[in-house]
C-alpha cells in the first residue's frame, strides 16, 4: 500500500484508541443522508411499482384500439385472433364512456367501463379488487359495481337501486323524448389503491353498456395481457403488426397511455433525490471542515512527511482518500442503516401510528396498512457513486491546502 | 573535496519581514568530512535553524553552493542521503513507533520483511525494544526523540542534520539522548551536524563551532 494510503487510514483508524470519534462524527453525517436516500427512494419506488402494478393488473399490459373515436365492428373475430399471436396470454374487449349516477337526492358523474364477464378473468384479476364477500359472478346486466369512494359519495350500499343516465339519454331528453332512467342494483364495492380509479369509475357489464351507449355489437378496444416476461412495448409493435390492417386498429403499450403519469412519478422522483442529495453534501460539507481542521492540525507532521520525501501530490491523495474514505464507510452504513429500516418499515409505521394513537385513522385514509417498498438497483447504484463523487470532492479543499503547504514553512508552524 | 559528505560554500540567506531585510547568514562555509560530527551553537535568532534548512535542501540559498556527497542536492535524493532530528520529535500520532520508524522507509517505497526487521532493530538500539506498538502520546519525551532518531536512522544516511534535539528535554535525559545519538552516528560512520546551546554536548562532537553575525567560526 502506497504510504499516502496507509496514513490516510492511520489518520481515520488510528491504532490503539478505541474509538475514532472524529471520523465517526464524519461518517455518521454521510450514513444518514445514504439511509434516508435509500429508503425514501424505496418507498416511492414501492409506490410507483405498485401504481405500475395496479395498472397493468386492472387494465392489461396492452391495449389494442381504433384511431380516434372508430368502434371495433367484429369483436369477437379480432378478439380470436389478438389471443392467437404468440405472447398473448389474454384478451378482452372493452368500451368505456361517462354517466351520470343518481341515488336519492345525490348524483356523481363517474367513468363507466364496460367488462365482459366471459374474458376478463383472463387479463384482470378483479376479484383481487371487489371487496368481500361479493365477487365479479354477483355483476349481472341489471347491475353495477361502484368503486369505494363513488359509493360513500352516493352513499349508495349493496342492494340499493341506482339510477344511470348516459350520454345517449340525455341527448334524446334534449330532444324532448321522455325517457325512464335505468336502474341498476349495486353489486359489489372495489378498492383499487389508486385515487383515480377509486375516486369515480362504475363497472358494468359490456352487454349493458354496448345497449345503454348504442353501441350495437362494437367495443372500443381491448385489453390485452402478456405472457410473463414480455415487454410491453415490442409485443404492442408485434400485435400490430399481426393485425390484418383492414380492421383499422393499433395496439398501445400501456405505458403510452400513461406517459404522462409515468413522466410525472419519475420527475418526482428526481426531484426528491436531487433535494435528499443535499443530506449527503451537507455532510460533505462537514467532511471538508474537519478535514481542513486536521490539516491545520496536522501542519508540522505534513512539512515532515515533505521533509521525509513525499510529494505534495502524494500529500494531497492523503487527504483526498480520507474523504473517500469516509464517503465510502458512510455509504456502506448507509446503505445497511438504509436496509435495516425498509426491513422494519411496516413495525416503525405501525409502531408511529399506535404510538400516537392514529392507527385507525391512518388506514382509513391511506387504506394502506403496508408501506411498499420497492429498491431498484439503479437507484442504489445513483446513490452509491453521487456520495463517493461528492465526499472525494470534500476532501479536495483541505488536500489542496495540504499539498500547497512547504516542508520548511510547516515545520516552523507553532 | 570529494570525501566531504557535506560541503557548503558562500551560502547567503536573507528574509524580507515587512520592508525590513534581515540577512540572517552572510556567507557560510561548512564542510563536514564522513563520519564526522559537528556541533554548531550561537544565539537565539542567529539562524541555525536556517542554516540547517539550507543544507538539508528543504530551502534555497540566495547565493551559494551546496554538494552532498559531491553532488547536487535534490529532493529526491534528500531522504537517502540525509536523515533530520526535530526539538519537537515530530512523530506522527497515529502511529505506533515502530510504524514511525518505518515511514521514513514507507514514502521510499513499500517495505519489506528487511526493512521491518531493520526498524525493529533500530528501536532495540535506542533501547525501546518493548516500545514498538506504543504509540508516542504513551511515550516521555526522550523517548519519543529516540524514536525520532532511530527514523533519521532508518534509510542508512550519509548525514544526520539535528536541530537542538535536546531543546524539549530535561538535562539528564537530554545527556543521554546526545550520548544515544553520537554512539549511532560512530557506530554506523554517519556524519552528524548538531545544533544546540549545551557547551557540554557541543564538547562531545569532534568540532565545535558558532553561528555569529551570520558567518559560521
Ligand atoms: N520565514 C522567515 N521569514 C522572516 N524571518 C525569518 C524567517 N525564518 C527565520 N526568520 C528570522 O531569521 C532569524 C533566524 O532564525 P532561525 O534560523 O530560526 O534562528 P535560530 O534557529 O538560530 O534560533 C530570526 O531572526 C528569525 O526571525
Ligand atoms: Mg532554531
Amino acid at each position: 500500500m502506497p504510504w499516502y494510503l496507509y496514513l490516510a487510514l492511520k489518520q481515520l483508524f488510528p491504532t490503539g484508541r478505541r474509538f475514532p470519534f472524529f471520523t465517526a462524527i464524519s461518517v455518521l453525517g454521510v450514513t444518514l443522508g445514504v439511509a434516508l436516500l435509500v429508503v425514501v427512494m424505496s418507498v416511492m419506488g414501492g409506490f410507483g411499482y405498485e401504481i405500475r402494478r395496479m395498472i397493468t393488473d386492472t387494465q392489461g399490459e396492452v391495449q389494442v384500439r381504433g384511431d380516434g373515436q372508430v368502434l371495433v365492428e367484429q369483436p369477437e373475430e379480432l378478439r380470436a385472433a389478438i389471443a392467437a399471436i404468440p405472447g398473448v396470454a389474454g384478451v378482452t374487449p372493452n368500451a368505456v364512456g361517462v354517466g351520470l349516477l343518481k341515488f336519492e337526492n345525490k348524483s356523481a358523474f363517474p367513468q363507466i367501463q364496460g367488462i365482459d364477464v366471459r374474458h376478463i378473468e383472463s387479463v384482470a384479476n378483479l376479484n383481487r379488487f371487489i371487496l368481500k364477500p361479493d365477487t365479479l359472478d354477483d355483476l349481472d346486466d341489471d347491475s353495477v359495481i361502484l368503486s369505494s369512494q363513488l359509493a360513500v359519495a352516493l352513499g349508495a350500499r349493496r342492494g340499493d337501486k341506482i339510477e344511470f343516465y348516459s350520454l345517449l339519454m340525455i341527448e334524446k331528453l334534449q330532444e324532448s323524448e321522455t325517457m325512464l332512467p335505468r336502474e341498476l342494483r349495486v353489486a359489489g364495492f372495489f378498492v383499487v389503491g389508486h385515487q383515480q380509479l377509486d375516486g369515480n369509475t362504475a363497472l358494468v357489464t359490456l352487454r349493458r353498456m354496448q345497449d345503454l351507449y348504442g353501441l350495437g355489437h362494437s367495443v372500443h378496444g381491448f385489453n390485452v395481457r402478456l405472457a410473463p416476461g414480455e415487454d410491453a412495448a415490442t409485443a404492442a409493435a408485434r400485435i400490430t403488426a399481426a393485425l390484418p390492417p383492414a380492421a383499422g386498429v393499433q395496439a398501445y403499450p400501456w405505458t403510452d397511455s400513461f406517459s404522462d403519469f409515468l413522466w410525472v412519478l419519475q420527475l418526482e422522483k428526481n426531484m426528491i433525490f436531487f433535494l435528499l442529495l443535499f443530506i449527503v453534501i451537507v455532510a460533505a460539507f462537514s467532511v471538508t471542515s474537519s478535514l481542513l481542521i486536521s490539516v491545520v492540525r496536522k501542519t508540522r507532521e505534513i512539512g515532515l512527511l515533505g521533509a521525509l520525501g513525499g510529494r505534495p501530490r502524494q500529500v494531497a491523495a492523503c487527504f483526498c482518500t480520507q474523504g473517500l474514505l469516509i464517503g465510502g464507510c458512510g455509504t456502506v452504513c448507509g446503505l445497511g442503516l438504509g436496509f435495516v429500516l425498509l426491513w422494519l418499515r411496516n413495525d416503525i409505521v405501525l409502531g408511529l401510528a399506535r404510538l400516537f394513537g392514529h392507527q385507525d385513522v391512518m388506514r382509513q385514509f391511506y387504506m394502506v396498512t403496508q408501506l411498499p417498498s420497492h429498491t431498484s438497483g439503479l437507484d442504489v447504484a445513483k446513490i452509491v457513486i453521487f456520495t463517493l463523487v461528492i465526499s472525494t470532492l470534500a476532501g479536495l479543499l483541505p488536500a489542496w491546502r495540504a499539498a500547497r503547504l512547504k516542508p520548511v514553512e510547516a515545520l516552523r508552524h507553532e | 573535496m570529494s570525501e566531504h559528505v557535506l560541503a557548503a560554500t558562500g551560502l547567503r540567506k536573507t528574509y524580507l519581514s515587512g520592508d525590513r531585510r534581515i540577512e540572517v547568514l552572510r556567507g557560510v562555509d561548512l564542510a563536514v568530512a564522513a563520519g564526522e560530527s559537528v556541533a554548531i551553537r550561537g544565539e537565539s535568532g542567529s539562524g541555525k535553524s536556517t542554516l540547517l534548512n539550507l543544507l538539508s535542501g528543504l530551502d534555497a540559498p540566495d547565493i551559494g553552493s551546496l554538494r552532498w556527497a559531491g553532488r547536487t542536492p535534490a529532493a529526491d535524493t534528500r531522504a537517502r542521503f540525509l536523515g533530520m532530528v526535530f526539538q519537537s520529535f515530530y512523530l506522527i500520532p497515529e502511529l505506533d513507533a515502530l510504524a514511525n520508524v518505518l515511514m521514513a522507509a514507507r514514502i521510499l517505497g513499500v517495505p519489506g520483511a528487511a526493512g521491518r526487521a531493520r526498524a525493529v532493530e533500530l528501536l532495540a538500539k535506542v533501547g525501546l525494544a518493548g516500545r514498538a506498538t506504543h504509540l508516542p502520546t504513551q511515550l516521555s519525551g526522550g523517548e519519543r526523540q529516540r524514536v525520532a532518531i532511530a527514523r533519521a536512522l532508518m534509510n542508512s544516511p550519509r548525514l544526520i542534520l539535528a536541530d537542538e534535539p535536546t531543546g524539549n528535554l530535561d538535562e539528564a535525559t537530554g545527556d543521554n539522548v546526545i550520548a544515544l545519538l553520537l554512539g549511532l552516528c560512530a557506530e554506523t560512520q554517519t556524519a552528524l551536524v548538531l545544533v544546540t546551546h549545551n557547551a557540554a554536548h557541543a564538547a562531545k562532537t569532534s568540532r565545535q563551532l558558532f553561528l555569529h553575525d551570520g558567518v559560521l567560526k
